[in-house]
């Protein structure tokens, strides 16, 4: 123990440091459970050190006490035989030999008779057995006085004689005394380890939900770029942390989505609302100068709104599908039967307008989508065929599978196509070509196909139509593909 | 006709009041759901216009208070929530149409009149007659003058909407959405095509036109 001490001295001082800096660490759950842990642990290390003692203190003093009454009967079966002259012999005899017990025999009035003591160390002369523990003072060859702890057993002999018979019991229980101390010391150290491990996992516990709890803290301060930081260990902690970053990776990427969605809006929106507020203006100064014609202005106006709010709708679409990264409450269904219901839709459109309509429709497939947004697709697609296809042209609606098992849905019209180097941008917010400026519409039509068909994890392809046939074409074939439902 | 507006929007609901009175409905106004579910209790209402977000109780519970109550005045919320689901939710809570905020107001007044008159059209019948024209929904027959009119399948559910709602403006949006069930506006103009391909039909041969186009709203069948 004593040995010990110095050891034990840096982890105090660590305890001590902990409970200054870390005072919220005693708050812990962790440490909480170390204390009870701790407690049963030191009950459990009680029992087994107390199991210990009695197994070997205990056992040191029985067998001392066991030696004493083996001698003491061994005298009394001698007194048994020849009376009080044969064991008074008997005793003189044994003082002499190297024995190591101390005897003493008195006459019934507690007289010595004979002995190696002087007297009985007991006030109680009683009958029976009588135990005692006393010290014994002997004297050094060199002068000095020394103590020593003895223990002795008196009985009162069938004659009235009274015989005491002791023993020096001074190592065994310097032994005794050493297993004790050394005891109390394990129990001690025990407790002082549990202690100070018991902070040491908490401090390491708290250390790490700390680092979770200051991300939480940082994300909800609006810093959605905070991390909590992965040891490496592939710990149950790092589960929870690499969770937790993952969640915020996604919080940030869809914030980061409506964000961009948001400013997107904002920049799609300015130029149609600059427009309108540009019309009106002409308009009031026209009227004020008695040139215009108010209704005629007011109209207008109404018109170039309701446009402004079409292009609101688009944008608001395509962002929403963007944000989201997927198609809202996808179903199976047949995509055939939905395009034959738009063919059904646009095939009077296109006989309206003098272009031949065909349907090349693959029955009996499947593909997992948003059926209402996908028909708003193929509206678009079909809308745009007819809008820039001449009458005379033609237009095909397409639904195959590709070898791939990749479903197709494709729009080929006769009109003047899209050059190759300009197909990637067409499909970029409100492009329109050079040439499709006359035409009426928002420029967002393909880009909401596109968002489409990322939301659903497919793609958009544009390439060259039939060619150049009669004066018409090239012609521009743009094709929506899904991934396979299976 | 009496109709209650419920709608927190001050303006809006002044503008709503002020169309439906010029074309002789009377109007009553309610500032939030609170206030609108107690004149909706007491009753004597055609059509409720009620706006789906309000302060104090929105749309949705206001119109599902009434629904439960037994109360089965045709409802047609308003909202800026535009989304399918959004719909859903909206129908699914009792409301018998949606429309969209911003809406023309040409499309709000069809809607509601179309609304007042699912209430009185109650009792099933297999044929439908508006002036000479004749629909036979069992043998899905169409006679106009006791001249038989050959439809497509498509273009017989679109006659059957207009002769239910003979007499009141329909718009494109309504026809779409109530005979192609879509919920899009398309860029071209898809319904026209097939309103002109109905009339040509319907009407050709015929001295006097049934099936009128209005102005800045839609459609409508006269008899």
């Amino acid at each position: 123990m004593d040995d010990a001490t110095p050891a034990l001295g840096g982890e105090r001082g660590t305890v001590r440091t902990a409970m200054m800096k870390l005072p919220r660490l005693f708050r812990t759950t962790t440490f909480r459970l170390t204390l009870l842990f701790l407690a049963l642990f030191a009950a459990a290390a009680a029992a087994f050190l107390g199991y210990i003692y009695v197994a070997t203190a205990g056992e040191v003093s029985r067998r001392a006490d066991n030696e004493i009454t083996r001698e003491m009967n061994s005298l009394e079966a001698t007194y048994r035989q020849g009376g009080v002259a044969l064991l008074n012999t008997a005793i003189i005899e044994r003082s002499a030999g190297d024995r190591p017990f101390l005897y003493l025999l008195m006459d019934s009035t507690g007289k010595k008779i004979s002995g190696t003591i002087p007297a009985s160390p007991m006030d109680d002369t009683g009958p029976g057995e009588n135990w005692e523990r006393f010290t014994l003072t002997d004297t050094d060859p060199d002068g000095a006085e020394i103590r020593r702890p003895a223990r002795g057993l008196q009985k009162r002999l069938s004659g009235g004689e009274i015989l005491f018979v002791g023993a020096d019991v001074g190592e065994s229980e310097a032994f005794v005394v050493g297993i004790a101390r050394a005891l109390w010391g394990a129990g001690a150290l025990i407790i002082i380890l549990g202690l100070a491990g018991g902070i040491l996992v908490s401090r390491n516990v708290a250390s790490q939900m700390q680092g979770m709890t200051e991300a939480v803290a940082a994300v909800r301060g609006g810093d959605l770029r905070a991390r909590v930081r992965v040891r490496g260990v592939r710990d149950e902690y790092d589960d929870l942390a690499e969770g937790l970053n993952d969640m915020l990776d996604r919080l940030e990427q869809s914030m980061g989505g409506l964000r961009h969605a948001g400013d997107a809006i904002a920049h799609d929106l300015r130029s149609p609302l600059t427009r309108l507020r540009a019309r009106l203006e002409a308009g009031l100064i026209e009227v004020e100068n008695g040139k215009g014609d108010a209704v005629q202005a007011l109209e207008q106006a109404l018109v170039d709104a309701d446009n402004v709010l079409a292009t609101f709708n688009a944008v608001l679409a395509i962002a929403r599908l963007q944000a989201a990264g997927r198609a809202p409450d996808p179903k199976p269904f047949d995509p055939g039967q939905l395009a034959s219901d738009m063919a059904e839709l646009y095939e009077a459109v296109c006989e309206d307008k003098g272009l031949d309509f065909k349907a090349e429709l693959t029955p009996r497939l499947t593909v997992n989508g948003a059926r209402e947004i996908l028909a708003q697709a193929l509206a678009n697609l079909l809308d745009n065929a007819i809008k820039y296809t001449p009458a005379g042209g033609a237009v095909m609606l397409r639904v195959r599978r590709r070898s791939s098992g990749e479903v197709e849905f494709s729009v080929t019209d006769t009109g003047p196509g899209v050059p190759d180097e300009d197909r990637d941008r067409v499909v970029q917010r409100f492009v329109r070509l050079e040439n499709s400026r006359s035409e009426p519409g928002s420029g967002l039509g393909l880009s909401l196909v596109a968002a489409v068909a990322e939301a659903h994890g497919g793609r958009l392809e544009l390439s060259e139509g039939p060619g150049v046939i009669d004066g018409f074409g090239p012609g521009l074939r743009v094709a929506l593909i899904l991934p396979r439902s299976d | 006709m009496r109709i209650l507006i419920i709608e927190d929007d001050q303006e809006a609901a002044e503008a709503m009041r002020r169309g439906m009175t010029e074309a002789g409905y009377e109007c009553e106004l309610a500032s939030d759901g609170e206030f609108g579910l107690e004149a909706a209790r007491a009753g004597g209402f055609d059509v409720l216009i009620v706006d789906r977000m309000m302060p104090r109780r929105d749309g949705v519970s206001v119109v599902e208070a009434l629904r439960r109550e037994g109360d089965a005045t045709p409802v047609l919320f308003l909202s800026a929530l535009g989304e399918i689901d959004d719909r859903v939710v909206g129908l699914k809570a009792g409301a018998d149409d949606y429309l969209v905020k911003p809406y023309a107001f040409p499309e709000l007044m069809a809607r509601v009149e179309a609304l007042s008159r699912r209430r009185e059209t109650g009792a099933v019948s297999t044929t439908l007659k508006v002036g000479d024209l004749e629909m036979n929904l069992l043998t899905r027959e169409v006679h106009r003058a006791g001249t038989e009119v050959d439809l497509q399948p498509r273009e017989f559910q679109l006659l059957e909407f207009l002769m239910r709602h003979a007499g009141q403006s329909v718009t494109r949006t309504m026809l779409l959405e109530k005979v192609w069930e879509y919920h899009f506006d398309p860029q071209t103009n898809v319904i026209d095509v097939h309103i002109s391909r109905l009339r040509s039909k319907i009407d050709k041969g015929f001295d006097r036109a049934m099936l009128q186009t209005v102005r800045g709203a839609g459609y409508r069948l006269d008899p």
